[in-house]
């Protein structure tokens, strides 16, 4: 890259020299004969002068234009510096064309420019009485210029010159016409986003860079902005405030400045603010959205010092006005830098005058600080869903609701809801928590089953591991304990000693060594907090990451004997003993009724018999996947430990439907993730291929879509080949002849 | 004028000396006033565009590029002024300096695909080029001067140790593409790499010209034995995916450019006009694969290709149904135009 800008650059010096600079070169020769004296400046690169705008680097015209420097001449720069030695001979055309049009707005501005321009120059009496222009195809040209028919204007200029070999175009319409044509190059290159050329075309016609052309220089200092040049964004926003004196473009050029620009170079900005003639700051009437604006800017940078007076006026705000939006911006600011109380107090008032996601957030962020988790997980649970952020700070409260010590007794409604959350959100960190929770509250059965979820979302988690092994010998499954202890050998000592003392310590040690893993998740300062943040607290015996689930067991499989006739009456599967919930479930599954089915079988999960909870689990998750809960298929396969074969064989159908489902939304990257799991566990089935080609050809990974559905399209696959047209016809860009 | 400007001066000089400028000189071009006018009154408006009308009036950087080669062609300088304004302010817009291929009048921004089309910018850099020398404009010379080494910067590429054009800067490249590098072989404008080299002098041009032409010497397709529009270059020369594996409406341009550019490889062009030859004069495109005909094209602009062939190959004068320029379409009228000029600067027996 860099050597090839060398390049261009060294050729595209070389073409300056070769055409003298282009247009402008050509021009401003024409120009100063007629001017009757040499433009200045006249050195290899071809400069014009650049009193005016400093845009120009006088070393390389074509590199980058640096807003240098800024002088309070508003006037284009070949006319300010235009010498005045010999009389000049001042071309009234224009004058005299808009005069014929009775353009009084524009001939005024020709006055002044005229005036400007040559200072002996002394107007006429009645510029409307002006004479027509006696050249009809000059004042043809001066017509096709003011109604912007550039091309036109440079077509007749070139007839008439082949037809009159001696005739000049007057400078002034030159001049005029390479402005305008700039103008409108520059604007077209930045509506289509190109930055540099926007820059080359500011650079090279620096009389485009004045008080009358704001929205030029607007789009000049967007340019810079757009390329990671703040700086000489600044000096062109600079230049109209320090030069410009029209109050609402000032007022504009503000307005645009601060949206872009980061809080110091925007409070450089501020500080030329001008005294408007009622007394108070011309900006006055926008400090509202300023102090919002950088209130806003300290929310997301907790290292910004803000000026307190826009804390102040924001605070003002929210007694007069009452936004909650208002009151939002100071609890995440306050927030942000550890002001607990006072960002709680406008978060309640954000939350009371206008509850949302970003008020229950941020309230319940200020709650968990002060450990009210009870209240944080409260107040947000109806925003649970409304971000990831919020989320993960739902999480937190959850985590840290049920790790308080002494456990605290939950209403069975908010427990329910709390684990249906944990379910949905796979959140290993309250899995654990559960899992501790039911230990005090003495249920093993229910704390083994939360160990071993939150095992699965996280296979890593150490204490969920020992916790699930705490609960195993609790219920005396030995073979159980065993298979963790050898999973974890090597990673964590308090599993590979358990049981050594366990039938006087067993459950005496579970509370001892529980705080360990108990400790209050921390809080971390802003909305970025991750549930990472909360399983933090984990105990530092985890060393290394296995990818091997450590409970998953491979134990040899069974079927059980089914029975399609004896389930067809209703009747209560929570009155059957395990293995006649069992049988029920199989018979009400051959009978397609997965619903029932899946109660059946959480009945048969009571079993005492591992062999009978990885039935039962085998079978609810075929229940809830045969009725299209693909997530609750998921939850029910961590029931219990699965063999090799089941496992893979749940797995892929839980993926399969993820990945569908994932596409039909048109998240296509995570329908990837899906079929790129599941390709690690079975083999592909071609409808699926041919749903990964989709959604490449969604991503327009047009390369992938097509040799996925080349090599599917080979078996002689119909879908297969409907997608290879339609990446063809995707792909296919160019105008048919 | 500084020192560096008289010694720049200088080599484009030396630079320019082996080519003569491909339009004679003094009044009247080898495009007759008349025909350019007829062809402007029908496919270029009064601000400088030239209307696509076969594509439903949009217009793109290579049709501005054939209108200034025509208007250089038919030597008017107030048309070409017309045509590069327009050309210059709505196209030449793109940060590396190349132009953006297609701009709808229905819609704003009137740019609605910002990739380059390269055989528009050789084109435009073309025109500029000759005019630059003909008119002795400097600015039009310094504007070629910045798109021709763009267009080797950033559309011209070594591939397997061949030099090959990408039709355009994204989405043609091995890597944007299973099959890429695709290549379009009626890119290869070849008349005009030599004057490309006078303002951006690089070996690569010539190199340019000599893959091209082993390229298109290699590219004997299905049972005509014929070039595909669009070509995927990654291993041996084939088909593209993607496009129709057809010889159609790109590559039956590339005669005309062959013989404009003096080709003398008559066994390459008895190929492809026996491919393409039909009835009447009938311009044949063709399924690459079955070699099955897919249209019979009667436009005079498409025919005058099969003739100027029979001209050059067999010294048949041009039919009088050829000789004639009158107006269809924007791309068979330009390509006539264009067949015309040549007739009459290198073949005036064949008129």
């Amino acid at each position: 890259m860099k050597s090839s800008t060398v390049v261009i650059a060294g050729i595209m010096f070389t073409a300056a020299g070769i055409a003298g600079f282009a247009d402008d070169g050509l021009l401003r020769k024409n120009w100063s004969g007629v001017a009757g004296a040499p433009t200045s400046g006249d050195q290899a690169s071809g400069l014009p002068d650049e009193a005016s705008f400093g845009v120009v680097d006088k070393a390389s015209r074509r590199a980058a234009p640096e807003f240098r420097q800024v002088a309070q001449n508003t006037q284009p720069a070949a006319e300010a510096t235009r010498p005045q030695a010999t009389a000049p001979v001042v071309d009234e055309s224009a004058l005299r064309y808009f005069a014929s049009k009775g353009d009084t707005a524009r001939l005024q501005a020709e006055i002044s420019r005229l005036r400007a321009l040559y200072p002996d120059w002394t107007p006429p009496e009645d510029p409307l009485a002006v004479p027509r222009n006696k050249d009809v195809q000059l004042e043809t040209m001066w017509q096709l210029y003011s109604e912007g028919r550039y091309a036109e204007v440079r077509k007749a200029i070139a007839e008439r010159q082949a037809g009159e070999a001696a005739w000049k175009p007057p400078a002034d319409l030159l001049e005029r016409l390479n402005v305008a044509e700039s103008r409108a190059r520059l604007v077209n290159a930045s509506d289509l986003k190109q930055y540099e050329t926007v820059i080359e075309v500011a650079a090279s016609t620096p009389s485009l860079l004045t008080c009358s052309e704001v929205d030029v220089l607007w789009r000049v200092a967007d340019a810079f902005a757009q390329t990671k040049r703040p700086d000489r964004a600044r000096d062109a926003y600079l230049y109209v405030l320090k030069n410009c004196e029209n109050a609402p473009e000032r007022l504009a050029t503000v307005q645009k400045a601060v949206s872009g620009l980061p809080y110091d170079i925007a409070q450089e900005l501020l500080a030329f603010e001008r005294t408007a003639p009622g007394g108070g700051g011309e900006f006055e009437s926008i400090g509202d959205d300023l102090a919002r604006r950088f209130v806003a800017e300290g929310d997301a940078d907790g290292k910004l010092a803000v000026d307190p007076k826009y804390i102040l006026r924001l605070e003002r705000l929210v007694e007069t006005e009452g936004l909650a939006s208002d009151a939002l911006l100071l609890g995440w600011y306050q927030l942000r830098r550890d002001n607990m109380s006072a960002a709680e107090q406008w978060f309640r008032r954000a939350h009371d005058k206008e509850d949302s996601a970003s008020a229950a957030q941020g309230l319940a962020l200020t709650l968990i600080a002060r450990k009210a988790h009870e209240d944080a997980e409260k107040v947000l649970y109806p925003w649970r869903d409304a971000s990831e952020d919020a989320k993960a700070t739902y999480f937190a409260a959850t985590a840290n609701l049920l790790a308080i010590e002494p456990p605290v007794t939950l209403r069975e409604e908010v427990l329910s809801r709390i684990a249906q959350e944990t379910t949905k959100g796979r959140d290993p960190a309250t899995a654990q928590q559960f899992g501790w929770y039911a230990r005090a509250m003495e249920q093993p059965g229910t704390a083994a089953q939360w160990f071993a979820t939150a095992l699965r979302w996280k296979p890593d988690d150490e204490p969920s591991a020992y916790g699930l092994a705490l609960s195993r010998n609790q219920l005396g499954d030995a073979a159980g304990v065993a298979e963790i202890q050898r999973l974890w050998a090597g990673r964590s000592e308090r599993i590979a000693r358990l049981g050594e003392t366990e039938e006087e310590r067993r459950d005496a040690i579970a509370r001892q060594q529980q705080p360990l893993a108990r400790e209050q998740a921390p809080i971390s300062g802003g909305r970025q907090k991750t549930p990472a943040a909360v399983t933090e607290a984990a105990p530092r015996t985890v060393t290394r990451y296995e990818v091997e689930q450590p409970v998953a067991v491979a134990r040899q499989t069974q079927t059980t004997g089914r029975n399609a006739t004896g389930c067809r009456t209703t009747v209560n599967p929570a009155r059957l003993s395990p293995q006649a919930a069992l049988t029920r479930g199989w018979c009400l599954m051959d009978l397609n009724r997965p619903l029932e089915a899946a109660e059946a079988f959480a009945v048969a999960l009571q079993a005492p018999a591992s062999q009978m909870r990885e039935d039962a689990a085998y079978g609810q998750s075929l229940a809830y996947l045969r009725a299209g809960l693909t997530n609750r298929a998921a939850v029910a396969a961590t029931q219990s430990t699965q063999s090799r074969r089941r496992a893979e064989e749940l797995q892929s159908a839980i993926l399969s439907d993820r990945a569908i489902a994932a596409f039909d939304a048109k998240r296509y990257r995570e329908a990837l993730i899906f079929l790129d799991q599941l390709g690690q566990i079975s083999t592909q089935r071609s409808d699926l291929m041919v749903l990964r080609g989709y959604a490449y050809l969604n991503l327009k990974r047009y390369a992938e879509a097509r040799r996925i559905f080349e090599a599917v399209a080979a078996t002689g696959n119909r879908d297969a080949q409907r997608g290879l047209a339609d990446v063809g016809r995707a792909q296919e860009i160019w105008p048919n002849k | 004028m500084s020192l560096r400007t008289v010694l720049i001066l200088a080599l484009a000089l030396v630079a320019a000396l082996p080519q003569a400028p491909a339009i004679a000189q003094g009044r009247g071009g080898t495009v007759s006033a008349e025909d350019w006018q007829t062809y402007k009154a029908k496919f270029v408006d009064a601000g400088g565009r030239i209307i696509d009308d076969g594509n439903g009036g949009i217009s793109h950087s290579e049709g501005q590029g054939y209108g200034l080669l025509l208007a250089v062609l038919a030597d008017n300088a107030a048309d070409f002024e017309l045509i590069w304004s327009f050309t210059r302010r709505e196209l030449l817009l793109r940060d590396d300096g190349l132009a953006a291929w297609k701009w709808s009048p229905a819609e704003k921004p009137h740019v609605i695909d910002v990739n380059n089309a390269t055989d528009g910018d050789i084109l435009i850099a073309y025109a500029l080029t000759l005019a630059g020398e003909h008119w002795r404009r400097q600015d039009y010379l310094a504007a070629a001067a910045k798109i021709a080494p763009a267009i080797l910067d950033r559309a011209v590429i070594d591939y397997g140790g061949r030099t090959l054009l990408l039709p355009g800067v994204a989405g043609f490249s091995a890597a944007d593409r299973d099959d890429g590098p695709v290549i379009n072989p009626s890119y290869w404008i070849f008349e005009a790499f030599p004057v490309l080299n006078r303002v951006a002098p690089s070996p690569k041009w010539e190199s340019l010209r000599d893959d091209g032409e082993s390229m298109l010497d290699a590219l004997q397709l299905g049972p005509r034995k014929m070039p595909a529009d669009w070509v995927s270059a990654r291993t041996r020369l084939k088909a593209a995916q993607g496009f129709p594996a057809e010889f159609g409406y790109n590559a039956l341009r590339i005669p005309l450019y062959l013989v404009r550019a003096g080709s003398d490889d008559a066994e390459l062009l008895s190929r492809l006009r026996l491919g393409m030859l039909g009835s009447n004069g009938d311009l044949l495109i063709s399924d690459v694969a079955t070699g099955t005909v897919r249209a019979a094209l009667t436009d005079p602009g498409y025919q005058f290709v099969n003739h100027i062939l029979a001209c050059v190959l067999e010294r048949v004068p041009l039919p009088d149904s050829v000789k004639v320029f009158s107006p269809t379409q924007y791309y068979p009228s330009t390509l006539h135009l264009l067949g015309l000029s040549y007739a009459k600067e290198k073949r005036p027996e064949c008129l």
